[in-house]
């Protein structure tokens, strides 16, 4: 039973999946299941499908999940009407989406659900606290990577990245653009004080001096930076940026002397290509996050939609290796 | 004219509604869809029943109820497409018959508030415990809602085997049969319970309507209370005392600027005010205009005392509205609009708020047609404030000057920021026909520059 004892350690849980196809739904399938032979009181909810922009108004179909009595979900009126679970209805969002309002059941008798939701953070998050208040011990998104500010720490506590053959058939690029988001996962967290004062900048980008005071650099975006950039550092070497990080502030920063350490809210935040991050790195640099998510597993469909199979167990392993966690093949910890 | 109408032309009056803290959506349309009435009786009512419902919710006994009113109230959703299928006798599905399920619920639990309050006279709620009564079949108490086993004495067994199957991973052709079987039976129930809420249609109507005036009532005397406004009373004459305006006075109170608020009265006929630039006329309109459109939305205004009247309508032309028809020159939009409160006034009783009228064209032409428009403005039975900077009108009317600069001024170095400081924006009758000459002193404070400023003073001189 791997590291379900792990997600239990936590509130709420992401599964966010590389690309479509990368098994997510065989792995919440897997985790619900294991719930629920722990007796497990559980909350599903989801968000948007891959590639459509963030629309709290349009709500997009996910595959079927089995839920099991007592589950608390998500969905929207048209999916609710179309469960193969028998269950109770608890709530009605005033929200309207394309499918209706959003529904909220408790399952009397196990079934088939399709989820579909409205993706915003706020919504997630308030979901999350309805669950919560509805006495759920585990809250689950069922995620995806392109809308991936939903797998945010502010959003859930812990995550579960789906990887797989739908990412790239090539096994070296499969390992080298999953390594790269582990990493941007993993960035370490700054030290509590920054964290207090940084978490409540909204806009900007801030350095703290040498003498730990704050100051705005007054660039409202990175796309400012151009003429300014000369004297960027002139406060100190420790950056802050609250919004996105782009490629092209580490374009800027990475010839630089040694020693930038450039602060994101979280791993959402960062739009870096993995070139450009490995290059900031190599230089001499670092980033560090506000709030890191903890990264449960790692899980691996080698199955690609166009159909082709690559070698389960070499590749979980070279994965494994690559990334010094353990890598689970989702079709075979089903069984 | 409705509120949904008006708060799109008057910036004033939109921030207003924008103010108003309602719990749902439904008490937002309500507010959005009440008219501007010159019914007295209506007004009255409407008053009558904010200073009720802050009475009886201001004291620390009805606390509780008052909140659990506010929280029903937040709970309430717009059903107008579910109640219109069942009054047409389409069949609900199961997240519509939750919908009713928990209006009535909810409209049970708002009636024992109303109640604990002793407001039931002014917000009647009809008992539709019934209702509640017929989509809680096992008597659970809660909103929660599915086609329970009670409604069909198939369901049981049925679901018994259903389970054991699911639960089992037993044979899934016969699980999809059950399934099938399962889902028949629950719109058959459905259709049923449909049926039988039918006649309810109209009071469940009359349910939401009344929980939305509620919100709506609740939220007026929530901002009476907020921003102690004051209670009008309808008379023979305008006495606006201690008017303020409350997008400006917040706005100022967020800068740490002092806010002045002003005494105007108001009678039939024209009154004239004159004073400086910057000394608050334009600001006065608007002031007055907001306070009467509230007085006829049936609100309390934002006055110390308010004894006004009703008027078939508040007219305006002020000159930096947003809403200036495109493709026309200023003079133009302003003059269609001036036109149109003249021909308005023949029939109807106006309060005709003209700000500063024929500026933008040669003074000669200029200060004739606004001589023109107080003559006949004075014979209207309408209520006209103008504000001009023409003097020696000619034209019989009440004429008023704001005080404007105070002297100290001089000696403190003045900002556009401190400017407000030195100015007294008080009202007083003026009999001198004269208007004041301080555009370029003004020009001066607000830092212009300075060959203008000294050749200006060299024409004045000559």
């Amino acid at each position: 039973m791997p590291f379900v004892a792990d997600i239990l350690k936590h509130k709420s849980l992401s599964i966010v999946g590389l690309e479509k196809n990368t098994g997510k739904t065989v792995c919440l399938n897997y985790i619900l299941r294991r719930l629920n032979q722990l007796g497990t009181s559980v909350g599903v909810t989801s968000i948007g499908v891959d590639g459509e922009q963030v629309d709290s108004v349009f709500a997009t179909a996910k595959p079927e999940v089995t839920l099991y009595g007592g589950t608390y979900f998500i969905t929207s009126e048209k999916h609710y009407l179309m469960r193969q679970a028998v269950s109770e209805i608890v709530a009605v969002d005033s929200r309207r989406t394309a499918l209706g309002p959003l529904v909220t059941a408790r399952v009397r008798i196990a079934g088939k659900v399709l989820l579909s939701g409205a993706a915003t953070t706020g919504i997630l998050r308030s979901q999350i606290q309805a669950f919560d208040s509805m006495g759920v011990g585990l809250s689950i998104v069922d995620g995806a990577l392109s809308r991936l500010s939903l797998a945010s720490p502010t959003v859930s506590e812990s995550m579960i990245l789906a990887t797989g053959a739908a990412v790239s058939a090539n096994v070296k690029q499969l390992i080298s653009k999953t390594r790269h988001l582990y990493r941007l996962i993993n960035l370490e967290e700054t030290e509590e004080t920054l964290k207090e004062t940084l978490n409540t900048i909204e806009s900007g980008i801030w350095a703290i001096g040498n003498d730990g005071c704050l100051h705005d650099l007054e660039l409202p975006s990175v796309f400012l930076i151009d003429s300014q950039s000369a004297d960027i550092l002139r406060f100190g070497k420790t950056l802050f940026v609250a919004g996105a990080l782009s490629d092209r502030l580490l374009k800027i920063l990475t010839p630089r002397k040694p020693g930038i350490t450039l602060i994101a809210r979280d791993f959402t935040k960062i739009f870096a290509s993995p070139e450009a991050y490995a290059e900031f790195t190599r230089r001499g640099h670092r980033m560090a996050v506000l709030q890191r998510s903890k990264l449960i597993a790692v899980t691996l469909n080698p199955t690609s939609p166009q159909g082709f199979l690559l070698d389960s167990k070499s590749v979980c392993d070279a994965l494994s290796d690559a990334l010094q966690t353990p890598v689970y093949d989702v079709m075979k910890i089903e069984q | 004219m409705k509120i949904k109408d008006i708060i799109k032309s008057d910036a004033g009056f939109r921030y207003i509604i924008e103010s108003m803290e309602l719990m749902s959506s439904a008490g937002r349309r309500a507010m959005l869809n009440t008219g501007f009435t010159a019914d007295s009786a209506v007004l009255e009512t409407e008053w009558e029943r904010i200073s009720t419902v802050i009475h009886a919710t201001q004291n620390a006994d009805s606390k509780r109820a008052y909140t659990d009113l506010r929280h029903c109230l937040m709970q309430l959703h717009d059903l107008q497409g579910t109640l219109l299928s069942l009054a047409s006798h389409t069949p609900l599905n199961e997240v519509e018959l939750f919908e009713i399920k928990n209006l009535s619920h909810i409209s049970t639990a708002a009636r024992r508030a109303i109640a604990q309050l002793q407001l039931e006279a002014i917000l009647p709620l009809p008992d539709t415990s019934a209702v509640f009564a017929l989509l809680d079949p096992d008597n659970t108490g809660i909103a929660n809602f599915y086609v329970y086993d009670t409604y069909d004495p198939r369901l049981p067994a049925l679901r018994r085997e259903l389970k054991t199957l699911q639960d089992h991973e037993g044979d899934p052709g016969r699980i999809s049969q059950l399934l099938a079987e399962q889902n028949d039976i629950q719109n058959q129930v459905c259709n049923t319970l449909s049926d039988r809420l039918h006649e309810w249609a109209p009071t469940l109507a009359t349910t939401m309507e009344q929980m939305a005036y509620a919100d709506f009532l609740l939220a007026k005397a929530d901002l009476a209370v907020r921003w102690q406004l004051c209670r009008p009373t309808l008379g023979g004459t305008m006495r606006l005392h201690g008017l303020w305006n409350p997008r400006l006075k917040h706005r100022n109170e967020e800068l740490g600027m002092r806010y002045q608020a002003v005494d105007i009265e108001l009678t039939d006929g024209v009154t004239l005010v004159t004073g400086a630039n910057m000394a608050g006329k334009t600001v006065l309109l608007k002031s007055v205009g907001t306070a009467q459109t509230m007085v006829q939305c049936g609100m309390f205004v934002p006055a110390e005392s308010a004894e006004t009247m009703p008027f078939e309508s508040v007219a305006t032309s002020i000159g930096d509205e947003q809403n200036e028809m495109n493709g026309l020159s200023s003079y133009a939009s302003e003059i269609i609009k001036i036109s149109d409160i003249v021909a308005q006034s023949r029939s109807h009783r106006l309060l005709a708020l003209i700000d500063e009228p024929a500026r933008t064209t040669n003074p000669t032409e200029g200060k004739a047609l606004v001589e023109a428009l107080i003559n006949i403005m004075e014979q209207a039975t309408s209520v006209t404030l103008v504000t001009t900077h023409y003097d020696h009108l000619a034209g019989r009317c009440r004429r008023l000057r704001v005080k404007g600069f105070v002297e100290d001024m001089e000696h403190t170095p003045l900002t556009p920021q401190n400017i407000n400081r030195f100015i007294d924006y008080s009202l007083t009758e003026d009999h001198s026909g004269e208007v004041p000459h301080e555009a370029l002193r003004i020009a001066t404070i607000l830092g212009c520059d300075e060959e203008l400023i000294a050749s200006a003073r060299q024409h004045l001189d000559q």
